[in-house]
């Protein structure tokens, strides 16, 4: 029973630590806030569910695919939207709601398009279950963990040492002088957007073949990714990553021990605690006394 | 100042007469009823953000509060409905109080995720409440207000109750924000570390923001809950608390006017997309975006605009 619970707890956390290293990419690179990473995620689960089930595409094929779109999205919505609104110099509220109303156009698009009903992720292997530990999982979820922690580490490796990354982050840590040294501001936060889609819509991918694909998958999802970015100290892409798999850890065990309908009071409350007591989070991300 | 008097007393007579004037389209009195909940709901939701500048994205909890706290407490304690409302809406000012305590030092993006993260607690203790006493996702059955035994039962008469609470609550806000408290509200909207150099106790005028704010709102909720006499979780999701900004940034914030007009033009546009129930949210989602990005100040920043222009040119 505790093994099938870690594990569970691990694909949930992982995929809540995809959403919010989204939301620490983002907060880092512009100092906002998005609403729409859940619905994201949403739509890249459909996406996947297209090119997989319906048009037969290799799996690798079919999520590099998805994880295009989804960039290209992210990229798209940014220069649109958010540069546009920046420009005007509008309170920072009409942005936050502008990522609402990106995220109530996704939802009801994905609705309209591919139907109110839970459409089933065909499976990714040919085998049905494994055994881990004696116990019998899908393979999907263990590929799910796996998936998670390469993206996050080749999302580091990005980050850190190409040019282009070190790029992004000289431009999130003051665009100022990182504009005075050539760097294009602009062009490097279209790509975090871009990138932090991407994240999500991998999420989706990932998360569809265990959970199923419908159009409020992601909803619920990108408002905990904001407990574990909290938890992890807002802005910190470790961070994310821990405070997403405690999350999810802590959520599975709330749901197996004690009642799973206190599990999302459970996870809110967690935020509100970190929020109010100790709101740099476990890494002591200090992007919060601004 | 004569042709503003006369215009005035036109609008009130005008107020008092919808019911008249709707006396065959009784759905058109209905849907007055609903402006005026609104009015009070998203006034309150002026006062702590369109004054004192802190966002609230969870006040459908409030909502929440004060519809299903005046409804339990009529159910269970018996008491009239009007008091009720009432001791709904000091609760909701004091769960207010007690969040806004240690959300006061919070700055926007974390005060707003706090603030979700409030309005999705209450909205889950709503849905599934220990031992079922909401009701869950079935709902909740409650009764019409009592005057002293006179029933608000049909729509006209809800119309001139709202009328009377939505003139009330208007008044103590314009008082509110007149007074000491206003002004250091608009203080602390413009610049909290300038208002806390100058002497204003910025936490405590915050609580007191974010804690009167509670108390509108709530009593809406609990008008509300009389009003349909029927309430379930989904009116009380985030998409209600995400409806309350829309509507106030529509109408414009930090006005009388504002929230009237933003309450109005969002509901009236609401029930007019009704015809394409399948696009409605879809069409929504692109009003706002369209709003958000052509016209950020609202109905009342376009309309002082072209009056502070004519002002200048004569």
């Amino acid at each position: 029973m505790l093994i099938q619970v870690v594990i569970s707890g691990l694909v949930i956390g992982c995929v809540y630590g995809l959403i919010a290293l989204g939301y620490s990419l983002i907060y880092k690179a512009s100092g906002l806030m998005s609403f729409a990473q859940g619905d994201m995620l949403t739509l890249g689960a459909f996406l996947g569910y297209s090119f997989y089930g319906i048009f037969k595409l290799p799996f690798v094929i079919s999520l590099v695919c998805v994880v295009l779109c989804m960039f290209f999205l992210g990229l798209f919505l940014e220069k649109a939207i958010i540069r546009t609104l920046l420009k005007n110099h509008v309170l920072p509220v009409y942005i936050v709601l502008a990522t609402i109303a990106i995220s109530y156009i996704i939802q009801n698009a994905a609705m309209l398009i591919w139907g109110t009903q839970t459409l089933s992720f065909p499976q990714i292997f040919p085998i049905p279950l494994v055994g881990v530990l004696g116990v019998k999982v899908q393979p999907e979820a263990l590929f799910c963990i796996l998936m998670s922690l390469v993206c996050m580490v080749a999302l580091h490796i990005f980050m850190k040492y190409t040019r282009f990354g070190t790029a992004m982050r000289a431009a999130a840590m003051d665009a100022t002088a990182a504009r005075a040294c050539g760097i294009n501001v602009s062009f490097s936060t279209g790509v975090t957007w871009g990138l932090s889609a991407g994240v999500a819509a991998t999420g989706g991918i990932l998360l569809g073949p265990i959970y199923g694909v419908y159009t409020m998958l992601g909803a619920i999802i990108g408002r905990k990714g904001f407990s574990s970015a909290v938890i992890g100290g807002f802005g910190n892409m470790y961070g994310a990553i821990v405070g997403g798999i405690l999350l999810g850890l802590v959520e599975t065990c709330t749901s197996a021990y004690i009642s799973s309908a206190y599990k999302d009071i459970i996870s809110y409350s967690v935020l509100l605690l970190f929020l109010f007591v100790k709101p740099t989070g476990l890494f002591n991300e200090q992007a919060l006394t601004d | 100042m004569k042709l503003k008097s006369v215009s005035k007393i036109l609008l009130a007579v005008l107020l008092l007469l919808v019911p008249l004037l709707f006396r065959n389209f009784n759905y058109g009195i209905l849907i007055c009823g609903f402006i005026g909940i609104y009015i009070i709901a998203i006034s309150g939701l002026d006062l702590v953000f369109g004054y004192c500048g802190q966002i609230s994205m969870g006040h459908a909890a409030f909502f929440a509060i004060g519809a299903y706290g005046s409804a339990l407490l009529h159910k269970y304690l018996h008491l009239p409905i009007l008091l009720t409302m009432v001791i709904a809406a000091v609760i909701a000012t004091l769960i207010g109080a007690l969040l806004a305590y240690p959300a006061s030092k919070l700055v926007f993006h974390f005060l707003s995720l706090a603030t979700v993260a409030f309005g999705e607690i209450v909205y889950q203790l709503v849905a599934q409440s220990p031992g079922g006493i909401t009701g869950n996702f079935t709902g909740f059955y409650t009764d019409s207000i009592n005057l002293l035994g006179f029933k608000i039962s049909t729509n006209t008469r809800f119309y001139y109750f709202a009328l009377v609470c939505v003139c009330g609550f208007l008044l103590m806000k314009h008082r509110l924000v007149k007074s000491k408290e206003g002004r250091a509200f608009l203080a602390i909207r413009e610049n909290s570390h300038a208002a806390d150099g100058m002497g204003i106790d910025v936490k405590r005028y915050k609580i007191i923001a974010f804690a009167t704010s509670a108390f509108y709102t709530a009593f809406a909720g609990s008008m509300y809950a009389h009003y349909v006499r029927f309430i379930s979780p989904e009116t009380f999701s985030n998409r209600q608390s995400v409806m309350f900004l829309t509507m106030l940034l529509f109408g414009g914030t930090a006005s009388l006017s504002g929230p009237i007009m933003g309450a109005a033009a969002v509901l009236l546009l609401n029930e007019g997309l009704r015809f394409a129930e399948r696009y409605q949210m879809l069409i929504y989602g692109f009003m706002l975006l369209v709003v958000i990005l052509l016209m950020p100040g609202g109905i009342y920043g376009i309309i002082k605009k072209r009056i502070d222009k004519r002002r200048v040119v004569s």
